[in-house]
C-alpha cells in the first residue's frame, strides 16, 4: 500500500523522454529531489551514438547551478564525439540496498537514478575551464585545490570539460520494505532490506609521499554514494 | 611499471579497443568475468529515433553471457527484444586517486563495456532458470525458500541476454603517477579506497513473528 503525499513540484516537465513509464509512483521532477540525488554520486554514465551504435562511458561527474559536467582527454573518443554537439544521454544511479521480498517477483532494490538528456557543450575559455576544474576538485576534497600546484596551459589544452543544461530530466527512487502480495505475508520466511552503502576507508599514503606530509582533515569528510 | 598482461581471449575491435590509459586495458576472460560477476548494477544503452538512452539495471553472468531483466511493459526492454545494437557497461568505483596535480588526480576503477545485439531469453524453463541464477548469485540458497513464480508473474518479467564477444575491459589501481618534479611538493597524495558494504539486514515490519534473518545475508558481496 501506498502512502499518499502531495505531489512535489514539477520544475523539470515531463516531456515523452523523461516521463517514467514503468512504476510511475517513484518519479520525481522536482529540483530538489534531482540535484540533491546528482550532489551525492561522483560516477555517472554517459550515452551517446557513433554510426547507430550506442557507447555507454563512465566517467566521473559534478553539479554547478542548473548543469552538470564532466570531464575527460581532449583525445578520447566520448568527448570528440560530444563536442560535436550530438544528443546525449546523462544517467546517475545510487544503489541503496536489495529488497527481499517474500517472492522472487516483488523483490527489487532500492536506487536513486537521474536520466537528463540533451546536447552537451564544451567549456569554452581557460578561466571557465578552470573554474569548473576547481569546481569538481572542491566537490570532491574541499579545501584541497589551493594546495595544488596550477594547472599548465599545457595540460588545461589536453583537458576538455563538458557541461550539459538540466532541462529535460527525470528522478526515480525506490526506497522502503518490500511490498508483497498481501497473502505471502503470511509465508514463514524472511523479508526485509539489505541496505548497501559506500565505504570510505582510511586513506593510504602514496609510497613516494615527502616526509612529514600528513593527511589533510578534509579526507575524514568526503561523502560520496 | 608493466605487468604482463593476460592474452586476449576477446580480441580488441575498432569499437572495443581502449585507446585513452590503454595500460589498463584487460580482453581476458578472467579479468572480464571477475568484475562482472563482482557487480549488480549496469548501465544498458540503446537508440530510439536517434537518441540514445542509458538504464540502470540489476544483471548478472552466467557462462559467456551477461542476463538483466525487468518488466515486459518497460521502454527498454520492448525496445531491445526488437534486436537493436546495445552497449552494455558495468563500473565499479574502487577509489579517488589524490595526485599532487589536478591533471594526474582520477579514479581507481574496473570496468567492463561489451557491444551486440541482446535478445530475450524464451521458453518458460529457460526464463525460469536465469531468474534463479539472479537470485543465487545475490542471496544463495533463498530461491528454494521462496514460493514458486506465478505464470502470470513469469509472463510479465522480460529477461534479456546478450553474449560477450565485443567486450573490453579497464582495470586502474594503485597510487598515483605525478610528473616528477611533483615528487618535492608538500602536498599529500595517495589513494582514498571507496567498496560497497551490505548490512546489517533490515526486518520488514510486518515479518511474521519469529522468523530469523537467514544466513546468507550475511555474506552478500557487491562491489
Amino acid at each position: 500500500m501506498r502512502e499518499a503525499k502531495p505531489p512535489p513540484p514539477q520544475d523539470f516537465p515531463p516531456t515523452p523522454r523523461t516521463r517514467v513509464k514503468r512504476l510511475g509512483y517513484r518519479a520525481c521532477y522536482d529540483r530538489e529531489t534531482v540535484y540533491g540525488i546528482l550532489d551525492a554520486g561522483l560516477v555517472c554514465h554517459v550515452g551517446y551514438v557513433i554510426d547507430g551504435q550506442p557507447y555507454v562511458t563512465p566517467t566521473a561527474y559534478w553539479r554547478e547551478g542548473d548543469r552538470i559536467y564532466w570531464h575527460g582527454s581532449s583525445a578520447s573518443r566520448m568527448l570528440r564525439r560530444l563536442k560535436e554537439g550530438v544528443p546525449v544521454c546523462f544517467t546517475v544511479a545510487h544503489l541503496d540496498g536489495l529488497v527481499l521480498a517474500r517472492s522472487g517477483f516483488h523483490s527489487s532494490i532500492n536506487y536513486r537514478s537521474v536520466m537528463a538528456f540533451g546536447t552537451a557543450e564544451p567549456v569554452t575559455g581557460e578561466a571557465a575551464k578552470l573554474a569548473a576544474l576547481e569546481a569538481f576538485s572542491e566537490r570532491i576534497t574541499p579545501g584541497r585545490w589551493p594546495e595544488l600546484r596550477a594547472p599548465t596551459k599545457q595540460e588545461m589544452k589536453a583537458t576538455l570539460v563538458m557541461s550539459l543544461k538540466l532541462e529535460e530530466v527525470a528522478a526515480k527512487v525506490r526506497e522502503g520494505p518490500p511490498a508483497d502480495d498481501e497473502e505471502d505475508y503470511a509465508l514463514d520466511l524472511w523479508a526485509g532490506v539489505v541496505p548497501i552503502r559506500r565505504v570510505i576507508d582510511p586513506p593510504q599514503d602514496d609510497p613516494r609521499l615527502k616526509p612529514g606530509v600528513v593527511a589533510p582533515a578534509y579526507l575524514e569528510a568526503l561523502e560520496i554514494d | 611499471m608493466r605487468e604482463a598482461k593476460p592474452p586476449p581471449d576477446f580480441p580488441p575491435t575498432p569499437r572495443t579497443r581502449v585507446k585513452r590509459l590503454s595500460d589498463c586495458a584487460r580482453y581476458d576472460r578472467e579479468t572480464i568475468h571477475a568484475i562482472l560477476d563482482a557487480g549488480l548494477l549496469c548501465h544498458v544503452g540503446y537508440v530510439i529515433d536517434g537518441q540514445p538512452y542509458v538504464t540502470p539495471a540489476a544483471y548478472w553472468r552466467q557462462g559467456e553471457r551477461v542476463y538483466w531483466h525487468g518488466s515486459s511493459a518497460s521502454r527498454m526492454l520492448r525496445r531491445l527484444e526488437e534486436g537493436v545494437p546495445v552497449c552494455f557497461t558495468v563500473a565499479l568505483l574502487d577509489g579517488l586517486v589524490l595526485a599532487r596535480s589536478g591533471y594526474n588526480s582520477t579514479l581507481n576503477y574496473r570496468s567492463v563495456m561489451a557491444l551486440g545485439t541482446a535478445r530475450p531469453v524464451e521458453g518458460e524453463a529457460e526464463k525460469l532458470a536465469a531468474l534463479e541464477a539472479f537470485s543465487e548469485r545475490l542471496t544463495p540458497g533463498r530461491w528454494a525458500e521462496l514460493r514458486p513464480v506465478a505464470k502470470q508473474e513469469l509472463k510479465a518479467t522480460l529477461v534479456l541476454s546478450l553474449k560477450l564477444e565485443e567486450v573490453s575491459a579497464k582495470l586502474c589501481s594503485g597510487p598515483p603517477v605525478d610528473d616528477e618534479a611533483d615528487y618535492e611538493d608538500d602536498v599529500w597524495a595517495g589513494v582514498v579506497p571507496l567498496r560497497r558494504a551490505a548490512g546489517p539486514p533490515q526486518a520488514d515490519p510486518r515479518l511474521a513473528p519469529g522468523t530469523a534473518a537467514p544466513e546468507y545475508l550475511v555474506a552478500i558481496e557487491i562491489d
